[in-house]
């Protein structure tokens, strides 16, 4: 089942005349991951703004053409520092606050927020102040803070930036389970060697349009390569002068190379 | 370090009430009664609350380092001193002492507020008593504010400290190093304020929501009946100097 469909959208922001997005069909089904790829500007964020109903109606600006959504969606910035609601002393208070603003019963409340704390495994960290985390500490209570509000469609834009290597595997496991659990998970990521194993689709847009769309096998093409959207394996094949089509993991290197 | 711990309320009724008596009492033996409370206020923040932490609806049970009560009363006093310059040079002795004396109060009760108030119980306590979430969030993040800002204000101070710029030493300097700090503080706060829109917009704080109160703080009878007591007293004042 659809969980978010866009027909023909095209958006401008507020006193520009030219389009950040243009004319974007896309759909995401419940239990589906969907990747958005581009250059920086190529306008995935301002997709995710639109997927999460807040462009226009938060940044201003205009939009044609149809969305539609059939769940409640949550969106993951990518600096965590500027979400947090300045009103809680507790990693828990924290991640309490979007649920309570949703008027859940106390012991609801309580309950999705220690699941969304388990699942980013931040128990440990659950009386600190918010405040004195480290960015990777505070990009997964802001990730929490938004699964806790039980999305249907759950929207990231760059989650792993400010992610090690341990929280980054953490995260994409994490959103594997958000889709095996039935949710739409649609995400703007720069980490395209983590995509074969994450995405289900990947979307690649191009100065605000979709220029194409397929399985992830689509990050070793020869046009998106050369667009620098390929993955390192892909493009080091390249570099080599290899010959194309270019594997996309190591897996598919060793065994074109035998 | 345990203490009575006031409602949000009693808080502002106390730093609402304290300027309007400066202003309503005769001055300067009012004024100066209002500003000598406020300033004993500011010594006291540190001891109103009671810092806890547990997980779990801890909203109003816990708080990060409070300021202790010197250094309330040192930003108290050196808010108000320019005050006092610039009445003096344009007043005689008694009016700069009547003005300056209930601006002191205004002063003084506005930083204690800011020091002794958690925005957090301030939105549980406005939210259990049926205001809007947003409203509330709205006058939290105002008192906010200004903690805030000063935070980010140092944080770009040492930045540019790291790059050379000093802010020591003569006035030339100084007003070099004051021009680094306004633009990128205004910038960057602006830019917050958009962030913070769609974050907060996410997180379902959007107008006519029903929050549910995590941990209301408790409104004992005693600080309510307080509470009109302050009000009757600004009242019959009021009253009492326009007869």
């Amino acid at each position: 089942m659809r969980s978010l469909t866009l027909e023909g959208a095209s958006f401008w922001y507020p006193a520009t005349e030219s389009p950040v997005l243009r004319d974007v069909s896309l759909e995401v089904s419940q239990g589906e991951i969907v990747a958005l790829v581009g250059a920086l500007g190529a306008g995935a964020s301002t997709l995710l703004l639109v997927a999460a109903d807040l462009a226009p109606r938060v940044t201003g600006g205009r939009l044609a053409g149809a969305v539609a959504r059939r769940d409640r969606s949550g969106i993951v910035l990518p600096t965590p520092w500027t979400q947090l609601s300045g009103m809680a002393f507790t990693v828990w208070d924290e991640v309490a606050f979007g649920p309570a603003n949703l008027g859940w019963p106390t012991h609801e409340i309580a309950r999705q927020v220690d699941r969304a704390l388990e699942q980013l495994e931040l128990v440990p960290l659950a009386s600190r102040n918010p405040t004195t985390l480290s960015g990777g500490e505070l990009q997964r209570v802001i990730i929490a803070a938004i699964l806790a509000m039980d999305p249907g469609l759950v929207l990231f834009d760059e989650p792993a930036a400010e992610l090690d290597a341990d929280g980054t595997r953490t995260l994409w496991r994490l959103i594997r389970l958000l889709a095996n659990e039935g949710k739409a998970v649609l995400l703007a990521t720069s980490a395209l060697d983590a995509l074969p194993d994450v995405a289900d689709r990947v979307v690649w847009l191009e100065d605000g349009a979709v220029r194409a769309v397929g399985k992830p096998d689509l990050l070793a093409d020869v046009a998106v390569c050369d667009a620098g959207l390929g993955t390192s394996v892909a493009t080091v094949w390249r570099a080599g002068g290899l010959p194309g089509p270019y594997p996309l993991t190591v897996a598919h290197a060793v065994q074109r190379w035998r | 370090m345990t203490g009575v711990r006031l409602h949000p309320f009693t808080l502002l009724a106390i730093a609402g009430a304290l300027p309007a008596l400066a202003w309503i009492l005769p001055a300067p033996a009012g004024a100066a009664v209002t500003a000598g409370v406020a300033l004993l206020l500011t010594l006291t923040p540190g001891a109103l609350l009671t810092p806890a932490a547990s997980p779990g609806f801890t909203v109003s049970g816990s708080s990060p380092g409070r300021r202790p009560g010197l250094v309330v009363l040192r930003t108290a006093v050196l808010t108000a001193a320019p005050f006092w310059l610039f009445l003096l040079l344009l007043h005689d002795v008694p009016t700069t002492l009547s003005i300056g004396l209930r601006i002191t109060t205004m002063v003084a009760s506005f930083v204690w507020l800011v020091a002794a108030l958690e925005p957090a119980r301030l939105v549980e306590a406005m939210v259990a008593a049926g205001w809007s979430a947003s409203i509330a969030y709205l006058l939290a993040a105002t008192l906010s504010a200004v903690p805030v800002l000063k935070a980010r204000a140092q944080r770009i101070v040492e930045a540019q400290r790291c790059r050379g710029l000093s802010s020591r030493g003569g006035i030339a300097a100084r007003l070099r190093a004051l021009r680094a700090l306004a633009l990128p503080l205004v910038l960057s706060a602006l830019h917050e304020v958009d962030e913070r829109a769609l974050a907060l917009e996410t997180r379902g704080l959007v107008p006519g929501i029903h929050r549910t109160p995590l941990a209301p703080p408790p409104d004992p009878v005693v600080e309510r009946a307080a509470r009109w007591v302050l009000l009757l007293a600004c009242l019959s004042a009021l009253i009492r100097r326009l007869m």
